[in-house]
């Protein structure tokens, strides 16, 4: 039963951790971050697992896991505002030439970050943005303005 | 040949997610974002007192959990941690004063919750004796004179609240109330 309990704890407090982490655009994520993620896994580890090192302790808590996990994904699919509280929803960062200062101070993204963005999907300049949108993943999806 | 419309099931493509300026469809919902923000504040504000209590050792390890009690007759004083952490090392220590050595040696009853519940796993130095009953063990150590000490080292195995009783026979009950953190 612990071993169970813990796994899933263990899965449920992963999400929430980087979730409350914030997004970051996810093709920018700088080693400090990478380090974070593996750290923390790294940690939570080592509480899950304890001292029962057998291969019976690791396959329970990996079939735990993949339940909870399976459970999450039907539930996100049962309840919208479930699945906006697991994932987020899509922010606007940028739309017709003004920032949405709020929502890029909250999510601790900065312009460079959104220009950056765009120089990759092949903007040379943000006035030739529509939008900038913070996607659930962390990417963000840039909308050139429509050739009228 | 059958269409693709009678091999699987369908239904109509509705764009639900809300729009930015009645234009792009996003499923943009500030209001909710909002609350999460507030959420995420409240988060961060538990994490920070977290790991503040932490640092003192509220949670264990640290300068809170350390503890001392002794007999009044000054027979036994025992260091101890007050919180202990599940399935992590520890060390009760215990000091014999002037009143417990006689003969030679020092007996000490411990009550079976330090086996028990905070799982001891070794006594330091060996003991010549350990008799069981009356709830708990007699540990009985070659002794010359005080100060003379001896250590029990935990590693508890039930969470929650479990109380330590050690006593020198024929003297005062020393209580050590500890909290096993999961």
């Amino acid at each position: 039963m612990a071993p169970v309990l813990r796994a899933i704890f263990g899965y449920c407090f992963l999400i929430l951790i980087v979730r409350i982490a914030g997004r970051r655009p996810g093709k920018q994520m700088t080693p400090f971050e990478l380090v974070l993620i593996f750290f923390i896994g790294g940690c939570t580890l080592t509480a899950m697992v304890g001292d029962d090192r057998s291969l019976t302790n690791a396959v329970i808590q990996i079939v735990s896991i993949a339940l909870t996990h399976l459970v999450i994904i039907w539930a996100k699919g049962r309840s919208a505002v479930f699945g906006r509280i697991v994932d987020g929803t899509p922010l606007v960062l940028m739309d017709h030439g003004k920032w949405h200062t709020e929502t890029m101070n909250r999510m601790r993204i900065q312009g460079n970050d959104v220009i950056a963005m765009a120089r990759d999907q092949g903007f040379a300049a943000l006035d030739r943005i529509e939008y900038a949108i913070l996607e659930r993943n962390g990417e963000i999806s840039i909308i050139p303005k429509s050739q009228e | 040949m059958p269409s693709a419309d009678s091999e699987s099931p369908t239904k109509p493509v509705e764009d639900s997610a809300s729009r930015v300026d009645d234009d792009i469809a996003v499923g943009f919902d500030l209001a909710f974002q909002r609350r999460w923000w507030r959420f995420e504040f409240a988060v961060w504000t538990v994490f920070t007192t977290l790991v503040v209590l932490a640092m003192f050792g509220c949670f264990g390890r640290g300068h809170f959990a350390k503890a001392r009690t002794a007999a009044h007759d000054g027979s036994l004083d025992v260091q101890y941690d007050r919180i202990e952490r599940f399935g992590s090392p520890s060390v009760v220590t215990v000091t014999f004063g002037p009143r417990a050595i006689h003969g030679g040696k020092a007996q000490l009853w411990v009550s079976e919750s330090l086996m028990n519940a905070l799982g001891n796993q070794r006594v330091v130095p060996q003991p010549v004796e350990a008799i069981l009953g009356d709830g708990g063990i007699l540990y009985t150590f070659a002794a010359t004179k005080p100060p003379a000490t001896a250590e029990f080292a935990l590693q508890p195995r039930a969470v929650g609240g479990a109380n330590l009783q050690l006593r020198v026979p024929d003297s005062e009950t020393v209580n050590a109330r500890i909290f096993v953190m999961p």
